[in-house]
């Protein structure tokens, strides 16, 4: 009843958009988050910090990591993002590239141990994963920061990719670059390499699109996956 | 054959089991909870509904929410809507709904939840997409799709980390399905069916009248 008295009364909504202003308590979290970012860019010793960043007050960020990790300018990490970097010995530093223009959405982890370059205009979707590295067996009762050894790889996520929600990319050994305008599916794990222009769904995941760039279309159907280069299929 | 629908309180989904919280979180759950009722325009809102203080609604969806009665909304539940075009109520949810913790229902067109549907932790509902058609821009500007609707029937389970993906049509999800953790739903099931995998199918389906889950050989309906 209530459904029906809604849609037909275009009175009532008329005032309800009028009223529907935002809310005034946002602004105590967003000048939360605006505190937040200006602690981080001044106290925490990140190698390059750019400008217009915003880091939600909910953000988890340790300070050991800062200095490997790299933030371009507008990055948006939201609430429950947790950024990691500890570097395997010999890593070039910075570990973690966040290029210009990322934008990290709730819950997503990325944990950096040789090399994450996230390029630009990337999206992650709500509690996606990105890891370079495996916990070793026998030190799975540990954290991630606390295991000694472990396998990694390195992780290149190229311009204006969409990594959907829930989505785990992890590499474990080689490099696993997903290609420029990918797109990666809800829930999906994906351990291999991604060439671009591909849409990537189901588990294990297979490429159900690309952009045929000879044909200049769509194209449906599996294709081939591509490899890293010098890695065996 | 008609099913009764199960009320949230008497399936699965178990209260005690929830997670205790301290007396500060009750408070501050209570005084969200007055606040947004008191002050927040809903197009219907019925009684007993809960807001966790963590829960994030803006106020200027929510014109396009309409609620039923005793809704428990938890901890970083994100419950969002486009605002644009002709007003029509995009996220319905009816009585003894359970939204859990890290749930994001995020409508374009229209979502219902019907009676005594529960929702486990980092459920995904979503009716539309980015688009990705063109190649030359990121798909961060490409803006979303037209989407379609979402409907899920009386009674259902959505475990754990399942996504239901709208593309076009609307997806219907029958009366107490049972959604396993980490499916990805993108088409239509018949009632009384238990949904798995990514992308998912129907892996059984109770007989009513014979009052037993029957295995499901067959892919998807």
């Amino acid at each position: 009843m209530q459904q029906a008295l809604v849609e037909t009364n275009p009175e009532l909504n008329i005032q309800q958009h009028r009223l529907a202003r935002e809310d005034p308590l946002v602004w105590c979290v967003r000048a939360f988050t605006k505190l937040r970012t200006l602690w981080i860019a001044w106290i925490y010793p990140f190698s390059s910090f750019g400008s217009g960043v915003w880091v939600h007050f909910r953000c988890r960020i340790p300070r050991i990591a800062a200095r490997y990790i790299q933030i371009g300018d507008r990055v948006i990490l939201s609430r429950g993002v947790r950024i990691d970097a500890c570097p395997n010995p010999g890593a070039d530093s910075p570990v973690l590239i966040l290029e210009k223009g990322v934008g990290v959405q709730r819950g997503c982890v990325i944990s950096a141990r040789n090399r994450i370059h996230v390029m630009q205009n990337v999206i992650m979707g709500p509690a996606a994963v990105v890891m370079d590295h495996a916990n070793e067996l026998e030190e799975s009762a540990n954290s991630a920061v606390n295991s000694k050894g472990g396998e990694s790889g390195t992780i290149r996520i190229e311009e204006g990719c969409w990594i959907g929600s829930r989505a785990r990319i992890v590499s474990v050994k080689g490099e696993l670059v997903i290609g420029r305008n990918s797109v990666i599916g809800a829930n999906c794990v994906v351990t291999q390499s991604i060439p671009p222009f591909s849409v990537v769904m189901g588990n294990p995941s297979s490429i159900v699109r690309h952009y045929d760039l000879s044909k200049g279309k769509w194209v449906l159907g599996s294709v081939r996956r591509g490899n890293a280069p010098g890695e065996q299929p | 054959m008609q099913t009764k629908a199960i009320p949230a309180s008497k399936s699965g989904y178990d209260e005690s089991l929830q997670e205790r919280e301290g007396y500060l979180a009750n408070l501050l759950t209570r005084l969200n909870t007055w606040w947004l009722s008191a002050t927040y325009p809903f197009a219907s809102k019925g009684r007993g509904v809960q807001f966790h203080y963590a829960s994030e609604i803006s106020r200027r969806v929510t014109p396009h929410i309409s609620l039923g009665n005793q809704i428990k909304i938890a901890r970083h539940a994100w419950l969002t809507c486009g605002t644009e075009g002709p007003f029509h109520l995009k996220i319905t949810i009816e009585d003894n709904c359970r939204i859990g913790p890290c749930c994001t229902i995020s409508s374009k067109n229209s979502i219902h939840l019907e009676r005594g549907v529960v929702l486990a932790p980092d459920v995904l509902i979503q009716d539309h997409a980015h688009a990705y058609s063109d190649v030359n821009i990121p798909i961060m500007l490409q803006g979303p799709t037209p989407g379609g609707k979402i409907r899920i029937g009386e009674g259902c389970q959505i475990g754990r980390g399942a996504a239901i993906l709208g593309g076009r049509g609307e997806i219907r999800i029958g009366r107490n399905c049972v959604v396993a953790p980490e499916a990805v739903v993108l088409s239509s099931f018949p009632p009384d069916s238990v949904i798995s995998g990514n992308p998912a199918r129907a892996v059984a389906h109770s007989n009513v009248t014979k009052d037993c889950l029957v295995r499901d050989s067959a892919g998807t309906t």
